[in-house]
Order: C-alpha cells, then structure tokens, then sequence
C-alpha cells in the first residue's frame, strides 16, 4: 500500500490549491479526481468552435501586478500566476431593463457614486454614504478579523459591530427610496445565492468593496486554465494525480484519517486527508457510519442546500456589439421587485421574471472566442428540487421549454440575438448535479442566511482528526473562497507535519 | 472558554436562537443525496447492460442489433444520440460509438446498425461474434447532434452517407410518429442501391407522409435508374428543397462526404451555424491529412513509455487511444472521433500528430493535453494520464 503525506480527494478549486500548496513544501501528496480533467466548477467544454466557460463570472481578490489583492499574492506564492494571463474587467456590472433602462456601473467607486448620483439625484447623499459604508465594513472586518486586531471593541469597529448580521434589504431600505435604485444596487445577490431579503449585508458590501478595490477578472482561456496552471505547478513539484479516480470511502480508525480507497479498488496510506467533496457526501457516503460524530449531522441539520442553477451557454456568430451588447456582466432585469416572492421563483421549474446575469466575456477578451464570434454564459438561480418531479421522459423536452422562456427575456433586451446562436447547450440542475455531485446541484454549497455567515461556520475542520475540508461547503462560495480555502487547508497540515 | 468578538455585535442572540430552531426543525440532507442521485441515474445510467434480443440482416454487409436491457431500463435518449459499444475483440478491450436508430418513443429497445469495415476490429466481432442472447456493455447515450428547438429550424434537410444514416432513422421516426411540427427531407448517398439501409422503410413513409421527402443518391445506379445520381450536390438539394433559407442542414456519413458537400451547400448561401455534422470516427488516412510531416510514413513504429512505468509500441497511423488499448491499458472513451475529450491524456514529451479542427481546449493545448482518440506518434512518446 504506498504512503502519502497528505491525500486530496477531489480536484475543485479548493482540492487544487490544497494539493498545489502541499506538494510546494515539499510533501508527497496524491491528488484523487472521479473526472478526467481538474477544476469541477472551474472548468469548459468545447461545442463546435466555441470553448464555453463553465462558472466563472467575475474573480474577485485578484487586483493589479502594482496593487495586488489576497487572491494575487496567493497564487504567486504557489507559482501559478508565471502560467495563466489575468484579464482585468473595467465594468462592474450593467443592469438592462425590457422597458429601455440601461445603467453601467464602473469598477471604481468614485466613478460609480458620481454616475449614481447623476441618474438618481433625489438620491445624492444617500449614494454617497451607501458605499462610503460597504467600505468602512469591509475595512472595519479586514482590520479586525484579517489582521486578528487582538484589541476589538465597539467604539474601535462601529459598524462592523452594527451591520455584521443585518440583512442587506434593511440595509438598503434604509438608505434609499427609489426603488429603481435599491434593485440595481442589490443585483449581486445572484453571486451568493439568497435574495436581498435574506442575504446578509456583509457579503453585499464586501462584494463591492473587493471589485471595486482589485477589480473583477477573468483568464485568458478561462478558469479552465487557472485549473489547468495549479495541476502543472502540482506535477511540477512531484505531486501525484490520478483522473478517472474516484473515491470509495475514507478511511478512519479510532477516530482519525488513515487513507482512502479508491473506486478501482486500490487503497493510499495517510494521515491527512483534505476532501474537496461537499460534507454531505465526505460523511454520508465516503464514511463508514460508526466513524462519523454526532455533533456533525445535527451541524448539518441546521443548514440548507443552496440554489442550484440553469445555464445557457450560447455561440454567436458576430461580435458583441452586433447584437447590442457592450459590457461583460450584464444583469437583466424584468421587475422592482424585492420581496420574498425571489425565493417562490428560484423553487419554480419555469422561468418568467427572474433575475437573469448575462456574461460575455469576448467584451473584456476579443480573444475568448474565435475571431468575429463571441459567447454567452446566461445564468439563473433555480433550486434542484423541481427537477425530480420532472419524469425522466419529459426531461429534454421541459429542458428545452424552460430554456426557451429564458432565450425570450434575453431577446427583450437584445433583440435579433436568436439569428446569430450557432451553438447553444443548456444546463440544468440535474446537470449540475450529475457533474459536480452536490445533492440537488446546489452550487453554493450551503445557504448562507446570516446564521450561516462567516462567523458560524464549521470551516475547513473536522471532529475526525487529520480530516480537512477545502470547497464552498467547508466557508463561503465562489472562486476566490474556495481556492483560498485550499491554501489555509495546505497551510494546516504543514504546520501539524512541521510541529510532529 | 473566552468570548469571541462577534458574540458582541448587534443582532448575535437572534442569530444563536435561529441556528437552534434551525437544527431542531432541520432536514437529512443524507435522504436527498440519494433521491438526486437515483433521478440522474435513470438520466445518465454510468453503464447500461445489454442484452441482444434480435440480429436481422439490413444489407449484404449490414446488420441490425436490437439490444434490451437486462435490468430492464433504458434511458430516454434525443434522437441522434449514440452509445458507446465496449466489447473484448481479439482480446483487446476496446469501445465503438453507434447512433441509435431506433425510435425515441420507446426505450424498450435501443437499435443499432453495424456495417462491415474491411480489417474492422469491433464492426467484424459485432457481426461474426454476438448472437442472440449475447450480453454486451453500453455507456448511456451520448453525443450532441440532434434537432435543437431553440435554434434549428422546422425545416430538416438530412444529408447522409452509407451507414451515417442511422441517426437520422431516429429522428424521422419520432417527428411522424409524434405528428412534430417539423418537415425533413432525408437525402441519402449510397454506392450501389442494394446498400441502402431502410430504404424500403423510407420510401413507405415518405408515401404516407407529406411532411417526409426522400430522396436517395446513388453513386453507381442500376441500369435505366432514374434517380439522382453521383454525389449529393448542391443543385439536387435545392431542387427538392426549394429555398435555403429557414432550413438547418445536418451532415453524418464519411469525411469525404463532408469535404464534398459543405462546400456546395455554403456555395448555395447556406450559413455554416445552419450546417450541424456529427463525428464520424478517426480519419481513415490520416498520414494524407493536410499537416502530416511528409518523413514520418504511416507503418513507423514508436515507443510509447507511461509515466509511472510501462511501454508499449504504436505505429504512426494508430491513434494513441488504440495503441494503449492494444497494449491493456484502459482508458476512458465515448466519441472516438475527437469530440468529446473523454481520453483526454497529457503528452509530456515527444512530438505527435492531431488533426487540424480536432476541438480541444485551449489551456490543454498549452499544457500538452490531447484527445488520444485522433492523436498520433510522429516520434518515441512519454505520455501520462
């Protein structure tokens, strides 16, 4: 049976860095992944002359060579920036409406307030004072939390101590009273996965902050590549890995990791397992039910499955501009509404007035696509669940009928889209499911109400000792999370090796 | 224990009770893991186990398998669609993609065609091994050419060659019998009359329905024939066609055929996004594909060493893919023609040969990635995967 330092089990984003960060100081590590090719979420497929971006909208924390943000510094520290090209985006997002209304918003604050405050000027100072707080909170939480400030108190982090568990909808209501207004401002609540009514303000304002501090980006290639780039900074430091290669079960003895046993039967040796798979599944199917801690389950219990998503991806046969489009992120939006009723749309099967985000990332890279086409990632938030209701039978067909509704909201606003689809594949749920594995294809991994932010979650650590979680089920979702959520993972098990 | 910052911040008590209520009235998630799972399994089944029920000779050299499940479930599947065949052939454990021809309105059955290919490996096991009763292994079908309702048109015009008209079986089987609002017009190249594959069947429809037009294209008609004949070109489309405009085009047969007629249809106006072409398989000769270095000739032999020990011999004309299956070495596969980047494996020294239009991501090319289906040693090789 041969002996690892550390076994990764799934190569996401989080199992990436993880085994990247770990084979750098020199462990020997072995890298398990059920598919042929790294990167789940951060991934592409190729249909006809299009290579379609799988999940990547904007990533955040990367910032300039001159400013760098978190993300940067720590994929320098792992070699990967030497061989992948960061595109930076200069729009933060443009919200369209069927009705005409057209707003886009810099990625840059000043900018932004001042185009605000031209559009809603009954509105002025409150524009101004909103993202004056996003930053004093992102701030405020950096200082205290970031760079573990051992002395907090009230009067030192006034609104961090205020706003932490506050919905963002309060927050806004509060603010403004357009309702034009609050909704294009609320519009990245798409990114976390709960409406304005639920999501917590923390993540609105942290949002703005790191987009409009490091900008949004992108990678030449896309997040194929960056998954691509960890895979060659792992080999390259003797790491081991596996495709095709899922794992059976981990295994465990009184109460701690001993290794894992693979689909093929074959059984790897170590005391440090970092599972990138989500906990459902880590304890539920890779664990004997004698080896799991209560304590888990009724954690789990607590939590709730995050949307899941429906994806267009389409291939235009022209360039952007040909069909109206001029910006890179472009949320479509079809009412001012900022009630509950989201959460009733995202549980439906069929599409009608949903908040739709449009991504087309030739804006930003001429190059993404072949040389006068360009590609569409159009995405909503939908919940799983319907999906099992759907007889397999009638599968393709309601796949098609929801997938056209969605093409109708996108023709309100870019007429003349439809004449240029030379490739279009659709996603749905069950296809989220059947290639990332999270129960329902919940994207997000867990719901984060404010119960579930930040500061209530199990994190990277396990009752089970030498096992590590790294994805977006173990903190918070997205790119930037999940790999930073692979490094402090590495960052752990060097230190228990290194204290041994 | 000491208090942690947060417990101080406004709103922290709510939040403690809402986290007990929550688990108190919470869900096993461990029961939708399984219900979600179940539900892709009936989608996307990992392995089908098949058995055949029925073999009936189609043509003098074609035959046709109809396979059952033995756990008696098939998934549904969009016409057009294939499923990869794996079968030990001369003791080599290999795969073969083939579309399903049958109708989509039933998966009691899935059929297959299977035509002799002269020194065919799989088609002369299928055809001279399997009997009734035998039992085979299928992926679940797969592939990305069918009829696309957010953007084909009603209007189908199907351009097939020798065998490549299976899929289309498929599709015009279910748009009459569902009474779809679509029209096709199914052309079908073939050398001779007697190697056309449902031919009598075609013509029947095409007698009972308006919406089907067949219009078969022999190469070498018989005697006093007064058909199409040669190949299919642009002129014998647009004048059972009518108009190009409003029509989307889908092309499987051979590459020759492809090389053939999607010129003659762009001559005719037609777009290339209305022309949709399924994947055919590996070139026949692809040392006479453009690119190919002259000093390598296609009986070379190379070495092929695996990261992480072993070898094995391949020769230049061999896709990469056959060579390890011949040596034991199993690899994932589905396509077989480039598409699909299911054997996908990394070349980490040595020059090889893919095909030009072979779709591959670009970040794998840059990293040394290729699909070994229609990837070629031009010299000794170190490969991992």
């Amino acid at each position: 049976m041969e002996r690892f330092d550390a076994i990764v089990v799934g190569a996401g984003n989080g199992g990436l860095t993880a085994a990247a960060g770990l084979a750098q100081k020199g462990l020997k590590v072995l890298l398990l992944e059920r598919h042929n090719i790294p990167g789940g979420c951060a991934t592409s497929f190729c249909r006809g002359r299009f290579e379609f971006e799988v999940a990547l909208h904007q990533l955040s924390g990367m910032g300039s060579p001159e400013k760098p943000g978190p993300l940067r510094m720590a994929l320098e520290s792992l070699g990967v920036l030497d061989h992948v090209e960061p595109i930076e985006m200069t729009d933060l997002y443009s919200v369209l409406m069927p009705d005409g209304f057209r707003l886009a918003l810099k990625a840059e604050k000043e900018a932004t307030v001042l185009l605000l405050q031209e559009r809603f000027p009954a509105e002025r100072d409150a524009v101004e004072k909103f993202f004056d707080l996003c930053y004093r909170f992102a701030n405020e939480l950096i200082s205290a939390f970031y760079f573990k400030d051992p002395d907090t108190s009230r009067d030192k982090y006034p609104v961090l101590y205020e706003y932490a568990f506050k919905p963002a909808c309060e927050v806004l209501e509060g603010f403004f009273k357009d309702r034009l207004l609050k909704a294009v401002l609320s519009v990245y609540w798409g990114y976390i996965g709960l409406p304005p009514t639920r999501m917590s303000f923390a993540y609105l304002a942290l949002l703005f902050f790191t987009y409009m501090e490091f900008k949004p980006y992108h990678f030449k290639g896309g997040s194929q590549a960056l998954s691509n780039a960890l895979i060659h900074r792992f080999l390259s430091n003797g790491g081991t890995v596996r495709f095709n290669c899922g794992v059976e079960k981990i295994l465990v003895q009184e109460g701690r990791v001993r290794g894992v046993l693979t689909e093929h039967g074959d059984r790897y040796e170590a005391d440090h397992v970092v599972s990138n798979v989500s906990q459902i599944l880590t304890y539920v199917e890779l664990m004997e039910p004698e080896h799991v801690p209560g304590g888990v389950f009724r954690e789990m219990r607590g939590r709730s499955l995050s949307p899941s998503a429906f994806t267009l991806f389409i291939g235009l046969d022209c360039e952007p501009g040909a069909v109206g489009i001029t910006e890179t992120t472009n949320f479509l939006l079809d009412n001012l509404d900022f009630s509950d009723r989201v959460l009733n749309q995202m549980q439906a099967l069929d599409i009608e007035d949903q908040l739709l985000v449009l991504s087309c990332y030739d804006v930003a890279d001429p190059e993404f696509s072949p040389s006068g086409a360009c590609q569409l990632n159009l995405v909503t938030l939908k919940y799983g669940e319907a999906w099992l209701r759907v007889p397999p039978t009638r599968y393709f067909e309601t796949k098609y009928r929801v997938a056209e509704s969605m093409m109708r909201r996108v023709e309100d606003i870019f007429p003349g889209v439809r004449a240029h689809v030379e490739e279009l594949d659709v996603a749905t749920p069950m296809t989220h499911m059947r290639y990332l594995g999270h129960p329902f294809g919940a994207i997000y991994g867990w719901e984060m109400y404010p119960k579930d932010t930040m500061f209530f979650q199990p994190g990277r650590l396990s009752p089970i000792e030498g096992l590590y979680f790294a994805s977006g089920w173990s903190g918070d979702c997205g790119f930037q999370p999940t790999l930073e959520a692979g490094m402090s993972a590495a960052n752990a098990i060097y230190q228990k090796i290194s204290g041994e | 224990m000491e208090k942690r910052v947060y417990e101080d911040f406004d709103g922290y008590d709510e939040m403690v009770k809402e986290i007990e209520v929550s688990r108190k009235y919470g869900v096993n998630h461990s029961a939708a893991t399984h219900e979600a799972d179940q539900y892709i399994r009936l989608l996307h089944p990992a392995r089908l186990k098949l058995e055949v029920a029925d073999i009936r000779d189609i043509s003098p050299t074609t035959k046709l398998f109809r396979l059952v499940s033995r756990d008696r479930y098939l998934p549904p599947f969009q016409p057009g669609q294939y499923i990869a065949l794996h079968v030990e052939a001369e003791g080599i454990r290999t795969a073969r993609p083939y579309s399903i021809c049958s109708s989509p309105n039933q998966t009691a059955f899935y059929e297959i065609a299977v035509r002799r290919v002269p020194g065919g490996l799989v088609s002369n096991h299928l055809l001279d091994r399997v009997e009734r009763g035998t039992q085979l292994e299928a992926s679940g079908p797969a592939g990305n050419f069918y009829f696309n309702p957010l953007f084909h048109d009603p209007t189908m015009v199907l351009v097939a060659g020798g065998s490549g008209v299976t899929p289309f079986r498929s599709m015009v089987l279910e748009t009459l019998e569902s009474a779809l609002d679509r029209t096709i017009h199914l052309f079908y190249g073939s050398k001779t009359a007697e190697e056309l594959l449902f031919h009598d069947e075609f013509l029947d429809l095409s007698d009972k329905y308006e919406r089907f037009h067949y219009i078969p294209v022999l190469e070498e008609p018989p005697a006093g024939s007064t058909g199409a004949e040669g190949f299919i070109k642009g002129t014998t489309v647009l004048d059972a066609v009518g108009d190009v405009e409003g029509r989307t085009f889908y092309l499987c047969g051979p590459r020759a055929m492809y090389d053939f007629c999607i010129p003659e249809l762009e001559a005719l106006g037609v777009r290339r996004r209305k022309i949709r072409t399924e994947v055919y398989g590996a070139p026949l000769k692809v040392w006479e594909t453009p690119g190919w270095p002259a000093s390598v000739k296609p009986g070379d032999t190379f070495r092929v060493s695996l990261e992480g020990g072993g070898a094995f011999e391949t020769r230049a004309a061999e896709p990469l893919l056959s060579a390890m299956e011949r040596a034991g070495i199993l690899v994932p596969s589905l396509c077989r023609s480039g598409e699909c980047s299911m054997c996908r494996i990394r070349v980490v020294d040595g020059r090889v040969f893919q095909p030009p239009g072979v779709p591959v991501r670009k970040s794998d090319r840059r990293f040394g990635y290729v699909h070994s289906c229609v990837t070629y040693a031009l010299e000794d090789l170190r490969i991992a995967f």
